[in-house]
């Protein structure tokens, strides 16, 4: 058992406060003042040194790209070199055999590869994740072999890229203009990067990768996200394509499956999940051959063996080495004085930081029931029911106890009515919808959430990140707006009106100390407390908590018991499934009893009490 | 069409072999050793340079084939271990393996020049005459090998302990640890195994490809793609998919045109993956649940 110190330890300081930091505009213009100066000395400098920075541009988009999938959603492509070759070869074939625009050739590529990314994602994610990495190797392998064994892509020995107009003479004092042009590419690519990590939208997508039940919980459409940001990607890689068959020779040799590892090499050796990473990653990873000159076979040698030692010696790449060297040194500075120590908040704060409940139905429908589940029948497997039609009424605005001995089904029909099972038959009603055959996210959007029975979070995000997750579902367009996100005129607001619910909703559970302390930091009471702080974000009208008190110390359950009964005043419907009898007994208004996938019995709480099977079968009695 | 068959079979065998080896790694790590194909790489360059030396052809072939065992236990130890120790479910090892694939491909480059070399032949030109078709005694060989090492590996995982507790492993690590189970072990000896498999091939392809050190790309994908169309559950059915990959390709050269064993594979691949996204043999698997839950429910209802 961990102790669950609540109220006796302190939050520690450290933690990832950068990403919570506000957006300082002159830190970036400054950044873009050095990258613009710098582009210009590139685009002046040696016939080598522009060679070297555009394919280290070019693979820098690449690195990005795959970094969106690999990094943000835990999705491991190795298609990406074939995606690659699709933007090259698209824009090779076309200029050279049909004379289109390259300017016209850019978004070509672009939506034509974000395409085959959205298709290649929907095939591919429908497995598990490894079969993602297979199918989108067999991509690559695929168009390889397109590539070498076919007349009309010139076979072995490739094509003659189109040449990249020169600046018109006014401009020229500006240097090489491809550089430009890939310099360009590549700062759009981190700017997208950028855009989706400083989001509101980026915590979404780390609880998709580290925390799926818990996304789809909150309203997001998973498998739609991953296969939407596969198509973003893809398109980046289009356009690094385009970039590329500027370069010279189009060939298949260039994206090859091997090419595919090295991007991810790249990737993971700057650093997974990081916006300058994969950009360092690309730049060293396509430098480090032409500057290091030895024989080409000691040179692959020494290059697998980079492979070797940076997945086993630093998995977390240099970007992470470096935080992990800075959170050392910033740990040790503890000011452990200032620490805010928890307290159980007076019920009367209580009330006033409450984010308001969404709107109850029209009062003509007040008689509807929140939940209502009639005749409901599921099984896991063929022919053992887990529960044997099951009714089960939850009226408006009351605090409703689900019970009953371990394996009676309890958590599976909360899963039915949450919507991540779907029953064998029955129906499910929430708010007097019809929901059973639609999935978590629908229910998010008709004001239900529920919190689990082990908190899934975002170990790596702080607690304030967590319960951003759960604000998702009343955020117009928050997923669409995300890649660029710092540009648009609404975003800040939303962003701290986002902010500023997110710690309202820690507040009311009492965990607002804890708000910038990664989850992975804080004890498990702080862990429930987040979780329920996240489910009440966005006001819900319907609350299912599954085991909420389940290790929590006595302080913490008198204080759970508080916030439960804070949810019932402003008019939430609550359905709480507990083990420990005196407090649903004391919390609820009626009572649910399960047993082996039956209800034994159901109504006022003090009836049920009195019931004598229950007594027999549950309480022991 | 015998004739395609048969060849189809031989060449088959030795994909299937190679597939295997890819299975039975992946059966008790998760992990697809990429460098598999190297391993085959291995065993063929270091037969050729024992029998080079003046040594018994059958020496040669042995050290061959253990010292393919051995780099696939190194593998293991160098670029798994850590890897899985790190996060079991991390797909950093996609990097590290092909890291070793590198390295093997390179070095054995340095060592023994990039270019073809002989391969010592221990059966000479026999040729072996079945319905109307016509196979060298090299081809049959392979084929009864490979059979051989598959029912031989199928026996050891049904019929002993040792296989038991590997399938253990395959389903549940942590459960198997539990119970006692060396899961390190077992994974050093399915790393050893695969090697082996691998090894088996590169002997038995040697005398057509003779020895040169760019061979593990092509088998390694060849390999690859037979586990693609067996599924990756089962090492059996690698061996299956690599017997079919290798009569589809045949058929392909025959019937479309001499190149077509390059690119036909993958479509059979594409559209498998497409089709039946955990390999052909699935569908056996689904179509007896289905029998299975035909008859269950009943019981259920009395």
């Amino acid at each position: 058992m961990r102790a669950a110190g609540l109220i006796d330890s302190e939050p520690a300081v450290a933690g990832s406060a950068a990403r919570s930091l506000p957006w300082r505009p002159s830190a970036y213009l400054a950044g873009l003042a050095g990258y613009v100066a710098l582009t210009y000395w590139f685009a002046h400098g040696s016939l080598y040194l522009q060679g070297l920075i555009l394919v280290a541009a070019v693979f820098g988009i690449l690195a990005i790209s795959l970094d969106l999938v690999a990094g943000m959603t835990g999705l491991y492509s190795l298609g990406h070199a074939g995606l690659f070759a699709l933007g090259a070869y698209t824009t090779t074939l076309l200029y050279n055999d049909h004379h289109w625009s390259l300017w016209a050739l850019l978004p070509v590529s672009i939506v034509e590869v974000g395409l085959v990314g959205l298709v290649l994602g929907a095939l591919s994610l429908r497995v598990s994740g490894l079969y993602f990495a297979i199918t989108t190797f067999v991509f690559t392998l695929v168009l390889t072999v397109v590539a070498s064994d076919f007349a009309f892509t010139g076979g072995y020995g490739g094509l003659i890229g189109p040449i990249f107009p020169g600046f018109p003479g006014g401009l020229s004092w500006l240097g090489q203009s491809l550089i430009w042009c890939c310099m360009a590419g590549l700062l759009v690519a981190i700017a997208i990067a950028l855009g989706l990590r400083n989001s509101p939208f980026y915590p979404v997508l780390l609880a998709i990768r580290d925390a799926e039940p818990f996304a789809a919980a909150a309203g997001a459409r998973t498998a739609l996200v991953k296969i939407s940001v596969f198509g973003l990607s893809a398109a980046m890689a289009g356009a690094a394509g385009w970039i590329f068959a500027f370069q010279g020779i189009v060939s298949p040799g260039q994206f090859n499956w091997a090419v595919s590892v090295n991007i991810l090499v790249m990737v993971i050796l700057g650093g997974m999940n990081t916006t300058l990473g994969p950009v360092l990653g690309a730049a060293f990873v396509t430098m480090f051959p032409a500057q290091v000159n030895i024989n080409p076979f000691w040179q692959e040698v020494l290059f697998g063996s980079l492979f070797v030692l940076v997945i086993v010696a630093f998995p977390a790449g240099a970007v992470g080495l470096v935080r992990m060297l800075l959170r050392a040194l910033v740990g040790r500075v503890r000011p452990s004085a200032s620490a805010p120590r928890v307290a159980v908040p007076p019920a009367a704060d209580v009330s006033v930081e409450r984010p308001p409940a969404a709107p109850a139905r029209a009062a003509g429908t007040a008689a509807v029931p929140a939940v209502r589940c009639r005749d409901v029948v599921f099984a896991y497997t063929k022919g053992t029911r887990v529960l044997n039609g099951v009714d089960f009424v939850v009226e408006q605005g009351t605090i409703h106890g689900l019970i009953g001995p371990n394996g009676s089904g309890k958590s599976t029909l909360v899963d039915l009515i949450a919507g991540r099972l779907r029953p064998q038959a029955g129906t499910i009603e929430i708010d007097g919808t019809p929901l059973e055959h639609a999935g978590p996210a629908a229910r998010a959007r008709n004001g239900f959430m529920r919190t689990f029975q082990a908190a899934v979070l975002v170990r790596e995000l702080p607690a304030l990140d967590n319960v951003l997750v759960g604000l998702y579902s009343r955020v117009p367009r928050v997923a669409l707006r995300a890649p660029v996100w710092p540009v648009l005129p609404g975003a800040r607001r939303d962003a701290r009106r986002m902010h500023a619910a997110a710690l309202d909703s820690l507040s009311f559970v009492g965990a607002r100390a804890w708000a910038r302390n990664r989850v992975a930091d804080v004890p498990h009471g702080v862990e429930q407390l987040t979780q329920l702080a996240a489910a009440c974000a966005s006001g819900p009208r319907t609350l299912v908590l599954d085991e909420p008190l389940a290790g929590l110390s006595p302080s913490e359950v008198e204080h759970a018991a508080e916030l439960l009964s804070e949810l019932k005043r402003s008019g939430v419907s609550v359905v709480l499934i507990e083990h420990q009898p005196r407090f649903v007994f004391a919390l609820c208004d009626a009572v649910t009893v399960l047993d082996a996938g039956v209800v034994v019995a159901s109504g006022p709480a003090a009836e049920v009490r009195e019931n004598e099977r229950v007594r027999k079968v549950y309480l022991g009695q | 069409m015998l004739q395609v068959l048969l060849s189809g079979l031989a060449i088959g065998a030795v994909y299937g072999l190679v597939a295997m080896g890819f299975a039975i790694a992946f059966y008790v790590t998760r992990v697809i050793n990429f460098a598999q194909g190297q391993l085959l790489m291995v065993a063929v360059m270091v037969t050729a340079a024992i029998a080079r030396t003046g040594a018994s052809p059958v020496l040669a072939i042995v050290c061959g084939i253990l010292a393919a065992g051995a780099v696939g236990v190194l593998t293991y130890l160098v670029a798994v271990r850590p890897v899985l120790a790190f996060d079991r479910f991390s797909f950093a090892w996609l990097v590290s393996t092909l890291g070793v694939a590198l390295i093997l491909e390179n070095l054995a480059a340095i060592i023994w020049g990039p270019t073809s070399r002989s391969f010592p032949t221990l059966l000479s030109g026999t040729s072996v005459h079945v319905g109307g078709a016509t196979l060298t005694l090299q081809e049959v060989v392979t084929i009864a090998v490979a059979i051989v090492l598959a029912v031989a590996f199928e026996v050891v995982r049904k019929r002993t302990l040792f296989g038991k507790l590997g399938m253990a492993i395959a389903y549940d690590p942590e459960m198997a640890r539990a119970i006692g189970a060396n899961t390190t072990l077992f994974a050093i000896v399915a790393f050893a195994a695969a090697g082996v498999f691998a090894g088996v091939a590169g002997v038995l392809i040697g005398p057509i490809t003779y020895s040169n050190p760019y061979l593990g790309d092509t088998y390694g994908i060849a390999g690859f793609v037979a586990l693609m169309i067996g599924g990756t559950e089962r090492p059996v059915a690698a061996m299956v998919g690599g017997l079919l990959l290798g009569v589809l390709g045949e058929g392909a050269n025959r019937l479309i045109n001499t190149q077509a064993s390059d690119w036909f594979p993958f479509v059979v691949v594409v559209v498998i993956l497409l089709l039946m996204p955990e390999g052909l043999f699935s569908i056996g698997g689904r179509l007896s649940g289905l029998l299975r839950g035909a008859t269950r429910p009943r019981e259920a209802a009395s």
